[in-house]
C-alpha cells in the first residue's frame, strides 16, 4: 500500500509531455530520464517509430515501424543499435543507454555468429 | 577452406525478394567499365564478384563509396565521399549485411557480403560490439 501511494506520489515529477507510450510494446518511457543522450528508441523492444528522414533532414511522412537489425561500435566507442524501416527501408542509428533492455541488445550483437556464412572453425588457429 | 558452408535448411530461396534488376552506369563517373580501385587501400576491384552482383565494397578493406543516395544504384550522391564499415547485419534468412557509414555525412547504407570477400575482416566486424570493453556490464543481464 505504502508503495502504491509512493509510486502516485511520484507521478508528478515526470510531466505528462515528456512520457510517451511505444507503439509497438507499449511501454511508456519517459523522454529524458537522468541521462545526457536523447531518448530515441523504445528501451524494451528497441522499436523506433519513422518520423525523421536521414537523407533530406527534416521530418518523414513514412510513419512506419523501425525494427533493431544490427548493433554496431562506432569510433567514439558505446553502442549503437542500427535500425531499418520495415516500410522504406531506410537505415538510421541511435546509441544505447544505460536502461535499455541488455538481453535484446546482446541476441543482436551475437547474431551475425549465429549464422555464419562460412565455417569459422578456421578462426581458431590464426 | 569453403566459402559458402551448405547450411541452407532454414534460407527460404523462394521466398526471398528477387536481386534488384542492374542498371548501373558503370564508366561514366570517369571510372573503368569493369573495376575500380578501392578508395581506402588502393586495390584494383573486379565489379564481377561470386555470390552478388552488386559489389559496393573493396573485398580486402571493405571500404565503399558514397555515390548513392536513397535506392542503391541511382548515383545520385553527391558527397563522393569514404565509406567505412560499421557493423554487421543479418537478414531473416540469414545473409550477412554490411553496414556502411559514410565518413562525411555520416549516411547508412547496407550491403551483402561477396564470396571473396576477406573473411577475417568480416569476423572482425562482426565481433566488433563484443570486444567492446563496457561488455562485461551488459553480461550481468539480471539485477
Amino acid at each position: 500500500m505504502s508503495s502504491t501511494s509512493r509510486t502516485l506520489s511520484s507521478t508528478p515529477h515526470t510531466t505528462p509531455n515528456s512520457a510517451s507510450s511505444c507503439a509497438w510494446c507499449g511501454r511508456t518511457v519517459s523522454a529524458d530520464a537522468d541521462h545526457s543522450a536523447r531518448r530515441r528508441h523504445c528501451p524494451s523492444c528497441l522499436q523506433v517509430p519513422h518520423l525523421l528522414d536521414p537523407v533530406d533532414g527534416g521530418s518523414s511522412d513514412c510513419r512506419g515501424r523501425m525494427s533493431p537489425i544490427a548493433v554496431a561500435v562506432p569510433r567514439t566507442g558505446g553502442w549503437v543499435v542500427i535500425h531499418r524501416c520495415v516500410r522504406c527501408d531506410e537505415l538510421t542509428s541511435s546509441p544505447t543507454r544505460a536502461d535499455d533492455n541488455q538481453l535484446v541488445l546482446m541476441r543482436l550483437a551475437v547474431r551475425p555468429l549465429a549464422h555464419p556464412p562460412f565455417p569459422l572453425e578456421a578462426f581458431g588457429d590464426l | 577452406m569453403p566459402r559458402r558452408a551448405k547450411n541452407t535448411h532454414r534460407r527460404t530461396r523462394a521466398a526471398r525478394r528477387p536481386q534488384r534488376y542492374k542498371d548501373v552506369l558503370h564508366g561514366r563517373g570517369g571510372h573503368r567499365g569493369d573495376a575500380f580501385r578501392c578508395a581506402g587501400c588502393r586495390l584494383d576491384v573486379s565489379l564481377d564478384a561470386p555470390g552478388t552482383t552488386h559489389r559496393n565494397h573493396c573485398p580486402n578493406c571493405l571500404v565503399s563509396l558514397h555515390v548513392d543516395r536513397r535506392v542503391p544504384g541511382d548515383r545520385a550522391a553527391d558527397c563522393r565521399a569514404r565509406m567505412e564499415a560499421l557493423g554487421m547485419a543479418v537478414r531473416p534468412d540469414g545473409e550477412w549485411m554490411i553496414i556502411h557509414q559514410c565518413v562525411s555525412c555520416g549516411a547508412l547504407s547496407a550491403n551483402r557480403i561477396a564470396g571473396d570477400d576477406n573473411a577475417l575482416a568480416l569476423v572482425r566486424l562482426a565481433l566488433k560490439p563484443l570486444r567492446d570493453p563496457g561488455v562485461a556490464d551488459r553480461m550481468r543481464l539480471a539485477p
